[in-house]
Parts: structure tokens; C-alpha cells; sequence
């Protein structure tokens, strides 16, 4: 195997434990036995079908929030704002399925919801792009921003138009049931929305690898002054990554609403968009990477939760977990090059010497 | 009218802590993306210092050892370690939320009501607050809020009139003479985002003893980033800051009182939402940006 790639794989795995060991010694403040808390959480996810097939549900959105991360990351932009695009898909999700009702057999209809989600996140994506390409403005800020108007948009639909019947909880009444995405395994609530992620995380990797727009914004992440002398304009570029980002941030509105839920409510999944963020980190911005990524992150999820209800150790543990993840991957980016300069190094000595 | 523009000048303050903080740490080259995560564990550190001690100073230094701590992590892997700031910051926000609502539990348990501490209390100053109208918007404030009186003129007086001054702002936009003058980049850089830290934690802390007098996981809601905002929009100076801050503190007074005065003429949401729209409208119409050249890059040597 190729060093720095045994170096990629290596320095992860051993960044994962760390931060899982990292967080489980919290436990001691609260004079809990970590040894015995974690045994419970890997054991607990390899419990029965139903759990095993949860990681598979919590990792779907997630390989989307990343990828909407990673895919502007690849242009050198960065997309801070899935949250918020997510907020914006589940809304115009929640408002189409509404709409439709028993209106439209299943298949057109979950359809129908898909586009609608993924051209309003897309669009909602794309004004970031757009005020980027048009005003050079600080895209960073701009998509942090966006979150929070994005959370305050929902938030009026659902304390208005799409305010459940009974009018008594801040959330939407439950979708027919023939919007809902159809379940995959039986007995668990693993639906189709999953295999949706895959694929377009398979579709990600294409299009930056293996198509014109993906070399054009590979280059323009690279190389910028480059990318303008050999006519490729960047504010297109901006504008198409940025809707592309948005709308799949988007469709991981619809896999929660139409998937998980069959419902909207308030302030559901607040942290999706920054655990993308940690996602992209943990897999490189490697779209491939980013499905196994998200299934780990999926599966601290899930142990995180039943780990929680079984020894009273509360649920923050697993922000603490993905968070302690995440900055070991980040060192191990040091280390990584750390390593990979010595080689060099080395090498370069033994010519010498020759 | 003057309780709305003393709720802004109040609402401000934290803003302008932050702020700060941030024009110092990113004239030395080095964006604090973490601020979110500072805000919160200093709010945290400020209720737990001021709770279990029953006294608010003492809340206040828990929370600029907090800050620091967070920092000085930032501070390590971003300026010795040369990694990435917004993944670092990002990473850890994310922790901070975590260990905040984790902390609480250690601290407290699960309390049936929420514990509250008695927030900073205004302090009229003698024969100033007796003057119309200004007395009580400036002069009936609380001692952080004074405080910016002070930091506001200091840091533009540190940044602009001193060689210290001078040292932090070719830290980001030439290190390369500091390092040829004798003086680490690295250090400066370091020294900044501690400042930076104790400066963040502070800001946070006024949201729960300050003001509130209660800690929530969501306390700080953004307000880290608007800081942040605040920095670029003041262009970097401590005085475009402060216009920065007021125009902020305003917009979220303004937010406090439409929604508490019952008024229905439009949604609440657009007033909750109104200081992140102003970041958005201001970002884009801010036309000439003076960025600090070497913003978010790490000092590497030349071998």
C-alpha cells in the first residue's frame, strides 16, 4: 500500500479512538465507569435489527450536510449555512407534501416533494453564490448568517400556515402516509432515503472527478488566478456549487420529514449542518469517504442515545464525542504531514548520498 | 425612548467585547472561529463561578480562565500547529456545545426549576446619571458596560500609537519583518488569541450573569459569529467596531422591546431574525474591505 495513504487510514482510526477515549474519561466527573459505559454503547448498537439499521437512518442526512460542505470546499468556498438550507428543504418538503396530500399517487408525488425541496434549498444556496460572484462578499459570514434567518422563516410557517389543525404545538400535521419514503428493511425504520444519500454522494464524486464542472471547480479551489487566465469564471462557478450545496442540504430535509418523521417540527436536528462539517473534515472532502464517515458518526448517534437511557449519562455526551473526533482528525492532519515531510526528507537524503 | 437606547448601549456591550477581541487576534493574522465556543463556555463558566460562589467577580475570572482555556486550545492547533482556523473553530464550536449542557449536568444535576444567580446590577454614577436623558442611557449602566467607555479609545490607542501596536498588526500583514526584526510570529499570534480568549470569555459571560442570570444551552445563539460579523464590518478598527456594536445592540433591543411591547404588525420572527439580516445586508453593501493580508495563514518559516 502506498504510505500516505496507509498514513490516511492509520492516523483517522487512531484519531477516532482518541476522541472516543477522550470523551468517555468525562464520565468520570459524573462517577460513571467509562469501561463500562462504552462496552454498553458498542454493544447496545449491534443490539437487534431495528438499531443497527438506525445508524443507517441518523447517517442519511449526514452524508448530505457533509457533502454540501465538502462540494463548496472543493471551489475553496466554504458553506457554513447547510443548516439552514436543510431548515429551507424540510419547509418547502413539508409544504408541498401538505399541499398534496392524497392528490398524487406515491411515486410522482415523493417526486414531486424532492424537486420542490431540493430547488428551494438550491435557491436558497445559490443567493449565497450569487452575492459572492456579484459583490465579492464574505461567503463564510453570508451562509452563517442564512441559518438563523432560515430558522426564523420556519418558525413562522409553523406558528402559521403550516400550523398543525389543532393548533397546539409548533409543528405540521402528519403527511399521508403515501408521501412517506418507503421503508427498506421491515421492522426497522431504515427507509429509501438512505439509498438516495448514496447515490448522490456517488453522483458528487462523479461530477468533481469525472465532468467538466467538476474540473472547473477544482480548479478554481485550487489555483484561482489560474482558473481566470484559462477563461473559467468564477462567479458561475460560485453560484452552481452554492445551489448544488443547497439542494442537498435540502434533500436531507425531505429524508427527515418524509423519511423519519412524516411530520415538521420545530427545531428539529439543530446540528446537522456543523456535524457535516465534521464529516467532510473526518473524510477528507472525499465524497466516497464521506457515506463511511457518516455512518460513524451515525452510530455515536445511536450508541450515544441508548448509552444515555440505559445509565442516565446524558445525550450531550455524543456533541462531546464528535467533537473530541473531530480535533484529533484534526491532528492528524499534522501528524500526517508531519510524517509525510520526513519521508520526503529522507528520500531526498538518500539521493543525495547516492 | 431612553430605556430602548439604554437597552441597546447594554446589549451592545457583549458584542463589542467580542469584537474586539476578535480586531486584535486577526490584525495579528489569525481568525478566532471558535468564538462561538468561547462565548459559550465563558457564559458557562460565569454562571458556575458565580453560582457556586454566590459571587458575580468571581463568576466573571472563572469565566476569563474558561475563555483562555478554550483559546489556548484554538491558539495551539491553529498557530503552532498550522491547521486549518474555520475546520479548528468549527470542531471546536461543536465541543463547546457538548460540554456546556454536559458541565450543567455535572454541576447542578437535573434541577426541576431553572437556578438562577442575581444579574449585574446598574450603577448610577454620581451626578452624571442626574443629567436628562443622557444620565440614564450612559451613565446607569453596569460595570461591564463602563468598561467598554475604556476599551474602545485603549485599543485604538494600543493598535495605532504604540510599537506593541504596531508589532501585532505586521504579525498579519508582513510577518516576515517581525520574524526579521527578532520577534516570533508565532508568539504574537498566540498572545492575541489568549487576549482574545479572556476577552471572548467575558462577552459570554455577560449573557448569563450579566443579563439574564441563567444559563441555556442555546444562550448565545450566534451571537459569537456577529461579533465575529462585527469585525469585518468595522473594517477592523476598534472605532468601526463600536458603530458596528451599536448598530447591532439597537437592532437587538429594538427586537426585545416589539416583541415584549405585544404589537402584532409583523411577525416576531422577522425582528428575532433582524440582526442576522442586517449581517447579511451589511456584508454585502460593505464595499472596500481592509483585510489584514495575511488573515487565516499560518507563518511558516522559509527553510
Amino acid at each position: 500500500m502506498n504510505a500516505n495513504l496507509r498514513d490516511l487510514f492509520l492516523s483517522t482510526f487512531f484519531a477516532v479512538v482518541l476522541g472516543i477515549v477522550a470523551s468517555a474519561s468525562l464520565l468520570l466527573f459524573l462517577g460513571k465507569n467509562p469501561i463500562a459505559a462504552y462496552t454498553l454503547l458498542a454493544t447496545s448498537i449491534i443490539r437487534d435489527s431495528y438499531t443497527i439499521a438506525d445508524i443507517f437512518v441518523k447517517a442519511t442526512p449526514l452524508i448530505l450536510t457533509g457533502l454540501a460542505f465538502a462540494l463548496p470546499f472543493k471551489a475553496s468556498l466554504f458553506n457554513i449555512g447547510a443548516q439552514g438550507q436543510f431548515y429551507i428543504g424540510a419547509l418547502a418538503a413539508s409544504a408541498v407534501s401538505l399541499a398534496l396530500g392524497e392528490r398524487l399517487p406515491g411515486l410522482p408525488g415523493i417526486l414531486l416533494v424532492i424537486v420542490a425541496a431540493m430547488v428551494a434549498g438550491g435557491l436558497w444556496g445559490a443567493f449565497i453564490g450569487w452575492v459572492k460572484a456579484k459583490f465579492n462578499s464574505n461567503e463564510f459570514l453570508i451562509s452563517m448568517m442564512s441559518t438563523y434567518v432560515a430558522l426564523a422563516v420556519m418558525n413562522y410557517f409553523l406558528r402559521t400556515a403550516l400550523m398543525e389543525a389543532k393548533h397546539e404545538y409548533p409543528q405540521t400535521d402528519t403527511f399521508a402516509p403515501r408521501l412517506w419514503l418507503p421503508t427498506i428493511f421491515e421492522g426497522t425504520r431504515l427507509h429509501a432515503g438512505f439509498i438516495l444519500a448514496v447515490l448522490f454522494a456517488l453522483f458528487t464524486w462523479v461530477l468533481l472527478y469525472r465532468t467538466d464542472l467538476g474540473y472547473r471547480i477544482r480548479v478554481v479551489g485550487h489555483n484561482p488566478t489560474a482558473a481566470r487566465l484559462s477563461g473559467i469564471e468564477a462567479s458561475r462557478i460560485y453560484i452552481s456549487t452554492f445551489f448544488l450545496a443547497g439542494a442537498l442540504a435540502a434533500l436531507a430535509g425531505v429524508t427527515e420529514t418524509n423519511g423519519v418523521q412524516h411530520m415538521l417540527v420545530q427545531g428539529f436536528n439543530p446540528t446537522l449542518g456543523a456535524e457535516g462539517i465534521g464529516i467532510a473534515i473526518l473524510a477528507n472532502a472525499n465524497p466516497i469517504g464521506i457515506i463511511f464517515a457518516a455512518i460513524l458518526f451515525g452510530a455515536l448517534k445511536v450508541g450515544g442515545n441508548v448509552m444515555g437511557q440505559m445509565s442516565g449519562i446524558p445525550a450531550s455526551i455524543i456533541e462531546i464525542m464528535e467533537g473530541f473526533v473531530m480535533i484529533f482528525v484534526i491532528l492528524s492532519y499534522f501528524v500526517r504531514n508531519f510524517l509525510a515531510t520526513r519521508r520526503a526528507k529522507r528520500v531526498l537524503q538518500k539521493s543525495l548520498a547516492v | 425612548m431612553i430605556n430602548l437606547l439604554s437597552r441597546a448601549l447594554l446589549m451592545s456591550t457583549p458584542l463589542l467585547f467580542g469584537a474586539i477581541a476578535e480586531v486584535f487576534a486577526e490584525r495579528a493574522g489569525v481568525m478566532i472561529t471558535a468564538i462561538e465556543g468561547i462565548f459559550l463556555l465563558g457564559a458557562l463558566g460565569g454562571f458556575v463561578g458565580a453560582y457556586l460562589s454566590g459571587n458575580l467577580y468571581l463568576g466573571l475570572l472563572l469565566a476569563i480562565f474558561t475563555g483562555m482555556a478554550v483559546a489556548a486550545v484554538y491558539g495551539w492547533i491553529t498557530v503552532y500547529l498550522k491547521q486549518h482556523q474555520i475546520v479548528t473553530g468549527t470542531a471546536i464550536s461543536i465541543l463547546a456545545a457538548g460540554l456546556s449542557s454536559y458541565f450543567m449536568r455535572v454541576f447542578f444535576g437535573t434541577p426541576i426549576l431553572p437556578l438562577t444567580v442575581e444579574p449585574l446590577k446598574a450603577i448610577p454614577l454620581p451626578l452624571l446619571s442626574q443629567i436628562p436623558v443622557l444620565g440614564p442611557i450612559f451613565f446607569t449602566q453596569n460595570i461591564l458596560t463602563y468598561a467598554i467607555y475604556g476599551i474602545v479609545p485603549l485599543s485604538w490607542f494600543i493598535l495605532y500609537r504604540t510599537s506593541l501596536g504596531l508589532t501585532i498588526r505586521s504579525a498579519g500583514e508582513n510577518p516576515e519583518a517581525v520574524d526579521v526584526a527578532g520577534i516570533k510570529v508565532d508568539r504574537i499570534r498566540f498572545a492575541m488569541v489568549l487576549l482574545a480568549g479572556a476577552m471572548g470569555g467575558i462577552a459570554g459571560a455577560f449573557y448569563s450573569i450579566g443579563f439574564l442570570g441563567m444559563f441555556t444551552t442555546n444562550i448565545i445563539g450566534g451571537r459569537g459569529w456577529i461579533a465575529f460579523a462585527i469585525c469585518f464590518l468595522g473594517n477592523w478598527n476598534p472605532l468601526g467596531v463600536l458603530v458596528g456594536t451599536l448598530v447591532f445592540g439597537l437592532a437587538e433591543a429594538l427586537a426585545i422591546y416589539m416583541q415584549s411591547s405585544g404589537t402584532m404588525l409583523l411577525p416576531n420572527e422577522l425582528f428575532i431574525a433582524l440582526p442576522y439580516i442586517l449581517t447579511i445586508v451589511l456584508t454585502i453593501s460593505r464595499k472596500s474591505f481592509n483585510v489584514p493580508a495575511k488573515l487565516g495563514i499560518p507563518y511558516r518559516k522559509e527553510n
